[in-house]
């Protein structure tokens, strides 16, 4: 019944943006594994004339690395049609001449190269993984407690992702403790922030409505790209769980079983 | 009118009420004898996650009160008549100075999350570990949710932040135990067959003390020492029923107008 609905629409797109991890790839030691079917998807889908952007929240490594690695993986890939938040935030942070206390993972540090992270006014939390302990999370909150005003910012908001061994909490989860120990709201960088998904279509030259976003993550691919006006389509991989399709607030315009899937539907629907 | 009824109990917290660090609070051993002989049952409540009933009785016991192990009832206590009462095997996040108040409690193969303050287990693997238990439908008990306590190297996060992350992940909401919940208050009165209109507590803490027992069916009366800022009785609503200096005064209230 699903299937009927939302390619139908998507007969006027311009345009499409990929999540990458649990979409294109699921992440874990070494590499992950691309998801069957999603190297041909992104193939079939840049032979079209629709436009294709990648857009994560990916922050355990820099934008160059990251491309590296799905490059590996055999997607066809290139670091311009990529968007993730710490090369965003590092733009805000230049433009507001903030010196930032980093809780970030390692392999993300070099993003953030060039910036005066001394005597910090602001922090900038990222999925840190392994680094997320008590102590520096405890450094975190003491850098926010002792300013003025407590000036957070979170790359993302997610609350788990897959990995091959497992569900991981994402930054969101510590997002909302620091918040909740401060008292303060974070600003989010990257998805779903409106900012973040319209610098996407920015790029592209398209209007909202011209654009399908497809990703694993209900609230924050799905619903992010829907409340900026586009479609949104959810997959059913990375951190899907059968319970999005219940969701109280959010409600996917379309949900396939894979991005394989979903493109077939979407060419077939344009006559490709 | 409210000093009609019949008191049947006194719920009495700890630290800022009847001591502050190892200080007892002028006249409060003097003052829990007087109440000793009124007929009321005693009880002494405080929120820890870490400190075992048997290290609290040792520290009053020090200072010269007359307590007994039975009568401290803490938020470790109630975490542990909630786990009893569903059965609940849990993954206990708490320090190990606080395990012993669950010994004997089965945590083979845990079904439940219980979180109190635990720096040690606050590391990644152990917070994905109780994430995958909730999300497959562990209950997630949380021992207080305080944002943060002050240490000697400065402030420190307590386990509220921890508890709300883990809400936000799973989309579900924490059972807390401790004080001001009113399950807390109806618990630590349950062995003493009365009812909550028929308890008073006293406290330093407006909102954790006063406002909680106050919310269960209590009168609450707040003392001013320990924690006690200047206008906290007029942070809570209603507003406690006696507002007073200290345990001695509020000791001598009870005896005149509660009996």
């Amino acid at each position: 019944m699903a299937a009927a609905g939302w390619p139908v629409c998507a007969q006027s797109l311009k345009g499409v943006i990929l999540d990458m991890c649990g979409v294109l790839y699921d992440s874990g030691d070494g590499d992950g594994v691309a998801i069957p079917g999603s190297i041909e998807a992104v193939q079939r889908l840049k032979r079209s004339d629709l436009q294709l952007r990648f857009c994560t929240n990916e922050t355990q490594a820099s934008r160059d690395r990251f491309v590296a690695k799905l490059q590996r993986l055999g997607f066809d890939i290139s670091v311009k049609e990529v968007f993730s938040p710490a090369p965003a935030a590092v733009s805000v942070l230049k433009e507001r001449g903030l010196r930032p206390h980093l809780l970030v993972y390692d392999g993300l540090l070099p993003e953030f190269e060039g910036l005066d992270q001394k005597n910090p006014n602001c922090v900038v939390i990222g999925d840190a993984a392994e680094k997320f302990s008590y102590e520096n999370l405890n450094d975190a909150f003491r850098v926010l407690i002792g300013l003025d005003k407590p000036l957070l910012f979170s790359l993302g908001q997610g609350r788990y992702y897959k990995e091959t061994d497992g569900l991981k909490l994402d930054v969101g989860v510590y997002m909302k403790a620091l918040e909740y120990a401060c008292d303060v709201k974070a600003q989010v960088i990257g998805k779903p922030s409106p900012t973040f998904f319209q610098s996407v279509l920015n790029d592209m030259g398209i209007q909202p409505h011209e654009a399908l976003m497809i990703g694993d993550d209900l609230v924050n691919d799905v619903g992010g790209a829907q409340s900026c006006g586009m479609m949104g389509v959810q997959v059913r991989t990375g951190k899907y769980r059968a319970s999005d399709e219940r969701h109280s607030s959010v409600r996917a315009d379309g949900t396939e079983d894979n991005l394989s899937r979903a493109v077939d539907l979407l060419l077939h629907h344009r006559g490709q | 009118m409210a000093g009609r009824r019949a008191l049947k109990a006194v719920l009495i917290d700890l630290s800022g009420t009847l001591h502050i660090e190892d200080t007892a609070v002028p006249g409060a051993q003097e003052a829990l004898s007087r109440l000793r002989k009124a007929s009321v049952a005693i009880k002494f409540v405080t929120n820890t996650t870490k400190e075992s009933k048997r290290n609290l009785l040792e520290r009053l016991q020090r200072l010269n009160f007359d307590v007994q192990e039975k009568e401290i009832f803490t938020s470790l206590t109630a975490a542990r008549s909630l786990l009893e009462q569903r059965q609940h095997r849990p993954l206990l996040l708490v320090e190990d100075s606080a395990l012993e108040d669950f010994t004997g409690i089965d945590t083979s193969d845990p079904n439940a999350v219980v979180i109190g303050l635990a720096p040690d287990h606050f590391n990644y693997q152990t917070m994905n570990k109780a994430f995958r238990m909730i999300l497959d439908g562990a209950p997630l008990i949380a021992i207080h949710k305080a944002r943060y306590y002050k240490r000697k190297d400065g402030l420190a996060l307590g386990p509220g932040p921890f508890v709300t992350g883990l809400e936000y992940a799973t989309d579900c909401k924490a059972t807390v135990v401790g004080k001001p919940e009113k399950t807390f208050f109806t618990q630590a009165l349950s062995d003493l067959g009365c009812s909550a209109c028929e308890a008073v507590m006293i406290g330093d803490d407006a909102r954790d003390d006063v406002g909680g027992a106050q919310n269960a069916g209590m009168f609450g009366i707040l003392v001013k020492t320990g924690k006690y800022r200047e206008g906290d009785e007029h942070k809570i609503s209603p507003p406690p029923h006696l507002t007073c200096d200290s345990f001695p005064d509020a000791v001598e209230h009870i005896l005149k107008n509660l009996l």
